[in-house]
């Protein structure tokens, strides 16, 4: 708003009032009291003249200004309206407002009085300052819709013609949508104002398609002129205008198969009459947005790559759908790796890698354009169906003639963008001919050929560099590099020579320019045959002497491919002497070998070999052997397909070396190969495909002095060793109780198959059925090895066997090749007869020794033994019912003890000496009186250790008074002489079983020596034992071997000597020897095991 | 079925009437080659839907069964039609779906230009349902009903308009429309199978 310049200046305490209002509320108050007082004052005044001039212009040319009339003023009443300038203009004017032209800058009085009445005049200042800018309303000149990319179109018209000098225009445009107009976008768009009404456009493509909702557009500007220093304001919008679609009866889905570029945010909608349900991209659901009327849309953000047929947009709408596909991709990548060359010099091929997919095919693939830059030439490039794994793109360009240098740019151009690479290119240097064809060759001579072949293009400016690459059988490939001039005709043709005759070979080639670029493909290989020449060398040749002596057998080898230079025919063979020459000739291939009758002189032997072009030079040798010293055989082993030989330097040798070889079992003359080394060798390795392991070869080493052959070093030797294939055959030569001897036989060498190395010889304890299934079992203890390193030896005795023992015996040869089959028996030794009667005869002696010490003893203790044993009776002689038969101890082969008569029985008191020393023998025991009960099983216990004797009732001879009366039985007290041998130690139990049930003879005593607990047992076991026990059984009465079998069953340490007179009797124990005897290991204990030193040996 | 449909002018309803032998075999050869062709209609359908995209194939996805201008889904009341005239609607049908199926075939090659398989599906179909329809032409001449009865509407120029207005209406209108050709191709083999099966001897009654 201008400011308006009052006749009434406003005070200047207003103006001061601001600073006043602080001071107190009350000043603040009276101070609006007076301000509201004095507007209304001045109002009232205004409203008597003009009032309220204001001033716009919407050109910067001309002002309008315009005021208020008084309040008196009628319609027509009249205005002077004067502008106090140096022209001092004044108008007159029956309305309110009037156009000037504009005013300089600077304040303007302006003086608007009514004519009909003088004192009604406002004055005004003027200024430009004060007056508004505001431009015409703008107009939309044309709004047009390019539906198939939502854009809008807006032209209008900018007036530009009405604005005096250059001014800056901004335009605001407003899009709205649907009926309800909402606002979408407010851009603002500037353009300058050049004194001409221009017309003006702008676009603005919709994110919504146009087709969805209706679009409203309006405009408005602002004028921005630097050089007014008024008031600018914004024109007034202009008309809306809109666009709108007519829909079908149909539903549709927009946009329509748009490609757009991945990531990007597009909308989606459906233009329908009925009631759309939902909608998805793809598979994926998206929330409806309602449009005008059914319409709705669907954003969809962040799209991603389609697949090659597009992302459907389906709406389903009740009883139908409708949709559209989006093609969502990216633009061409850059070409890359952008090449040109060419194959003939006629035709460009530019390729190029097409860079990341762009996911789009079909029409919406890329397409390419190849541009050049000097001929402006082009070729396109459209291909629809590319599939996805062709990584290369090509195009061809007919070259221009006599233009070298080609500058080409690739387009590149879909849907979403563009792109181009380009490159500069001479054209002569990137050739990549193509394949040579028609490779053909021919033969200039045995060591020389043409080849020729077909090779397009315009090749008449440039040099060629071929590569002719030739294979020949077994050995190694060789490459020929040639240049040769280019032709227009297409064939070529080269001289390759330095063959070998006879010789197949294999031809290939490839060619390039000579200013490389790229080699072409390799041609078909064409295999030639070179045509033959005379043998370059006569054969290898070696002589033997028959085994008589009397033939000469020559011997030669089939020339090498190399040397025999085609295909060797026949031979001819001569063997000349100073006196005789004598020739076998047309020797037909493939004999080696032939055999002349000479005496021994020394000839020269000559073999030629012979093809179809010629003979070649002959290979002499000389029949003499030179003599030698007594050549040693020597071993040598080999590395498993060849030997090694070695020799010492030897300066006489001036020719060469020849080693010969052949099976050692081959009867003579023995050749099997030979190899001629030079003479400056000092060694050979010698190998053959014949050579087998195992197998025994003989070398010989000669050397040539003088055109004589003199034998140096004789071999024997393996290629490779290995074990024995058959076990030695050994014989049992002799055996003994305590030793095996043993004799083998050699092996023969074609079954050795290795140097001999020695025997390992095994044996152990066992019978044929058990060691059979136990083996040699490494580590056994049991089993014994000698290792018999000394191949000579051919017998073994083993010694320190065991006797009457069977031993397996096995016997391995071995060999540096490892251990040969073994071979086994089984042979028992003899039994040791010294050892037995030794057995026998020293219990025997000691038996006799022990019975003639016992007798002495007896027979100087007789008197004490009496007195002990026997002290004086009463005379059985007075006792009828007592009679011993005096006979009995004399000998008598009648025995009758004791005689029941009936009698009055004596009471028989036997006197009891005790003695004081703790000696056995002068031991004195009371046996208690001997009850002898009628039916003693009744009578005593079960567990009764001690059989008492109950002497048998004789009625014949004497009658029993009844044995009940105990007042008439004689008791009769036998005491045994307890040997000092106490016996082993037993269990209790067996000790109380054994006596019962034993059923032989038992000890009526049992006198423990040092056990006092004992002694008191025995004194009781005493008075269980009483009893008549019988002095004598004859049956006893010999020396019981601990091996007899009573013994052995019993198992009683005891033996006793009885007597049946009871005086003498005494009681021997032949102690045991310990828990290792033979007896204590069960069965068939013998005395040669008693005298057995070794356990098992 | 106790009795052969169809009309007095069926050749089978009269059971004495047998069929010549090279005719019979004429027979027993179509209604073999419809019988491959409906093995064949099932997997082009499935291969098609296969290369459509999402929501193609989805379970639940059933776009409309839209009129296509020239051939028309077999009616219902086919089944209850003359032997004879349900063949020659047969062949009207078999006649009208090569270009249909050629015009699908074209679409698909700007859309699935990498599918080889579904576009040679594609063409073969067109030429196996041509053979099949020229098979039943002959059929019906010789059992003399081939010049009887009405021709729905003449169908190459229609579905040629089908073909292009599908081809202009955009993308997934078009795969719609092949969508609904390739159902229409199976129906309607499936449909001159079974009429043909009725024809073979020692077919259902």
């Amino acid at each position: 708003m201008m400011d308006i310049y009052l006749p009434l200046k406003r005070p200047s305490w207003l103006v001061d009032n601001k600073r006043m209002r602080t001071t107190s509320d009350f000043q603040w108050l009276l101070s609006t009291f007076v301000l509201l007082y004095l507007m209304n004052h001045v109002n009232s005044q205004r409203k008597e003249t003009p009032y309220d001039l204001k001033c716009t212009t919407n050109n910067l040319q001309k002002w309008d200004c315009s005021w208020k009339a008084p309040s008196g003023a009628s319609r027509g009443t009249l205005y002077e309206f004067c502008i106090d300038d140096r022209s001092h203009s004044c108008y007159h004017l029956a309305r309110t407002n009037i156009e000037i032209p504009a005013l300089s800058p600077g304040d303007h009085e302006i003086t608007i009085s009514l004519q009909d009445a003088g004192s009604s005049t406002s004055k005004f200042i003027l200024n430009e300052k004060n007056i508004s800018l505001i431009p015409d309303t703008p107009e939309i000149l044309n709004l047009s819709a390019d539906f198939s990319t939502s854009t809008l179109h807006v032209k209008w018209n900018d007036k530009g013609s009405v604005f005096p000098r250059h001014s800056n225009v901004i335009w605001e445009i407003k899009i709205l949508w649907k009926k309800s107009m909402e606002l979408v976008k407010l851009v603002t768009h500037n353009t300058t104002l050049n004194g001409k009404d221009t017309v003006h456009h702008w676009s603005w493509v919709s994110d919504l398609p146009l087709e969805c909702a209706i679009h409203y557009v309006g405009i408005r500007c602002y004028v921005d002129n630097l050089l007014f220093s008024g008031h600018k304001e914004w024109s007034d919008w202009s008309p809306l205008k809109n666009i709108s679609w007519t829909p079908d009866s149909q539903p549709k889905v927009f946009p329509q198969d748009k490609v757009i570029l991945v990531g990007s945010n597009i909308t989606f909608c459906c233009v329908s009459q009925e009631k759309v349900l939902s909608a998805q991209i793809g598979s994926t659901y998206c929330p409806l947005i309602h449009l005008d009327g059914e319409n709705v849309a669907i954003k969809v953000h962040n799209i991603s790559v389609s697949e090659n047929s597009g992302t459907n947009v389906v709406f389903m709408i009740e009883d139908n759908v409708c949709g559209t596909v989006v093609f969502a991709g990216y633009p061409p990548d850059t070409p890359k790796k952008l090449n040109c060359e060419t194959h003939d010099l006629k035709e460009i091929i530019c390729s190029w890698d097409p860079g990341r997919s762009t996911g789009l095919v079909g029409p919406r693939n890329t397409s390419y354009k190849l541009f050049e830059g000097f001929s402006g030439k082009y070729v396109r490039f459209k291909k629809v169906d590319v599939s996805a794994n062709e990584s290369y793109h090509q195009l061809l360009l007919q070259m221009v003639p006599n233009q070298e240098i080609y500058n080409f740019t690739l387009y590149a151009r879909n849907p979403l963008g563009r792109s181009e690479s380009t490159i500069l290119v001479n054209i002569t240097e990137k050739v990549y001919p193509y394949t040579p064809t028609s490779l053909k060759v021919k033969d200039i001579n045995s060591t020389a050929v043409i080849l020729s072949w077909h090779l397009p293009g315009s090749f008449g400016k440039i040099n060629l560099l071929c590569q002719i690459e030739i294979n020949k059988i077994n050995s190694v490939q060789e490459s020929r590099n040639v240049t040769i001039k280019g032709v227009e005709n297409s064939s070529y043709r080269i001289a390759v020579g330095k063959l070998n005759p006879y010789t197949v070979y294999t031809f290939r080639i490839c060619c390039s320019t000579e200013t490389f670029w790229k080699w072409s493909k390799w041609s078909n290989k064409k295999q030639h045959l070179t045509t033959e020449a005379i043998p370059s060398n006569g054969p290898d040749t070696w002589r033997e002497w028959s085994s008589d002596g009397k033939n000469l057998i020559i011997y030669w080898k089939p020339l090498p491919i190399s040397e025999a230079n085609g295909k060797i025919l026949s031979y001819n063979v001569s063997c000349s002497s100073d006196e005789e020459t004598q020739s076998l000739s047309e020797i037909l291939d493939p004999q080696h070998k032939a055999e002349i009758q000479l005496n021994k002189n020394d000839y020269i032997i000559s073999v030629v070999a012979k093809n179809s072009v010629g003979a070649s030079p002959p290979s002499k040798i000389a029949s003499m052997e030179i003599p030698h010293d007594d050549v040693k055989t020597e071993q040598a082993v080999g590395m498993g397909k060849g030997i090694l030989l070695t020799w010492h330097h030897n300066p006489n040798m001036t020719c060469d070396y020849v080693i010969k070889w052949c099976n050692s079992s081959r009867s003579e003359p023995c050749l099997m190969d030979w190899r001629k080394v030079p003479s400056n060798s000092t060694e050979a390795l010698i190998e053959s495909d014949q050579f087998r392991p195992g197998v025994r070869y003989k070398f010989f080493l000669y050397g040539c002095r003088n055109q004589g052959y003199q034998l140096l070093r004789s071999i024997i030797g393996y290629i490779k060793e290995l074990a024995p294939t058959v076990a030695p055959n050994f014989t049992v030569e002799d055996t003994s109780a305590d030793s095996i001897l043993v004799k083998w036989e050699d092996i023969p060498v074609e079954e050795l198959r290795g140097f001999l190395r020695g025997y390992l010889f095994y044996f152990e304890k066992g019978e044929r059925d058990t060691s059979k299934m136990r083996g040699l079992e490494s580590g056994r203890s049991d089993i014994k090895v000698k290792n018999i390193t000394d191949i000579s030896q051919k017998t073994l005795r083993i010694a320190d066997l065991q006797g009457k023992t069977s031993y397996h015996l096995v016997l391995q040869a071995y060999t540096d090749g490892g251990l040969g089959p073994e071979k086994s028996m089984f042979v028992v030794t003899k039994e040791n007869s010294v050892g037995l009667i030794i057995a026998i005869l020293i219990p025997v002696a000691v038996a006799v020794i022990v019975g003639v010490v016992t007798s002495i003893l007896c027979y100087r203790k007789r008197e004490w033994i009496k007195e002990t044993f026997y002290p004086d009776i009463p005379n059985p002689e007075n006792c009828k019912a007592l009679q011993f038969q005096k006979s009995v101890c004399e000998g008598s082969g009648a025995l009758k003890t004791l005689e029941m008569n009936p009698c009055t029985p004596n009471n028989v008191e036997v006197l009891e000496t005790r003695s004081t020393f703790p000696k056995i023998e002068d031991t004195e025991i009371i046996s208690p009186v001997a009850e002898c009960p009628e039916d003693s099983s009744d009578a005593e216990p079960e567990n009764h250790v001690v059989v008492s004797y109950c002497p048998p009732i004789i009625e014949e001879e004497i009658p029993n008074p009844g044995g009940d009366e105990a007042g008439g039985t004689s008791q009769v007290i036998y005491i045994d002489v307890q040997s000092m041998y106490q016996p082993q130690a037993r269990p209790e139990e067996e000790q109380e079983k054994d006596p019962v049930g034993g059923a032989g003879y038992k000890p009526q005593m049992h006198l423990p020596i040092n056990s006092t607990v004992e002694d008191i047992a025995a004194e009781g076991d005493l008075d269980k034992t009483a009893g008549y026990r019988p002095q004598a059984n004859v049956n006893t009465w010999h020396l019981v071997s601990p091996d007899s079998p009573r013994s052995t069953d019993s198992n009683s340490e005891i033996v006793s000597f009885g007597s049946p007179c009871s005086i003498n009797s005494r009681q021997f124990l032949i102690p045991p020897k310990d828990e290792d005897s033979p007896q204590s290991s069960g069965g068939g204990w013998s005395f040669t095991n008693f005298f057995q030193n070794k356990p098992n040996d | 079925m106790s009795r052969r449909e169809g009309s007095l002018e069926d050749p089978q309803a009269d059971s004495s009437v047998s069929l010549l032998p090279h005719l019979e075999a004429k027979i027993r050869q179509t209604h073999s080659l419809a019988h491959l062709l409906t093995k064949y209609a099932e997997q082009l359908l499935q291969e098609y839907v296969q290369h459509q995209g999402d929501p193609f194939g989805l379970p639940g996805f059933s776009p409309p069964r839209l009129p296509v201008a020239g051939l028309s889904a077999p009616a219902p009341s086919h089944a209850g039609l003359p032997l004879p005239e349900r063949l020659r609607l047969d062949a009207a049908a078999l006649a009208a779906l090569p270009p249909l199926l050629d015009a699908v075939r074209r679409r698909q090659a700007e859309l699935n230009p990498r599918a080889p398989r579904l576009l040679r599906h594609l063409e073969d179909a067109a030429r196996q349902v041509r053979a099949l329809g020229a098979a039943l032409e002959t059929v019906l001449a010789a059992l003399g009903a081939a010049a009887h009865g009405p021709r729905p509407e003449p169908p190459a120029t229609a579905t040629a308009a089908t073909a292009a207005t599908a081809t202009a209406a955009g993308v997934f209108p078009a795969k719609v429309l092949g969508l609904r050709v390739c159902g229409l191709y199976r129906e309607w083999v499936s449909r001159t199978e079974g009429d043909l099966s009725q024809l073979v001897p020692g077919g259902p009654a």
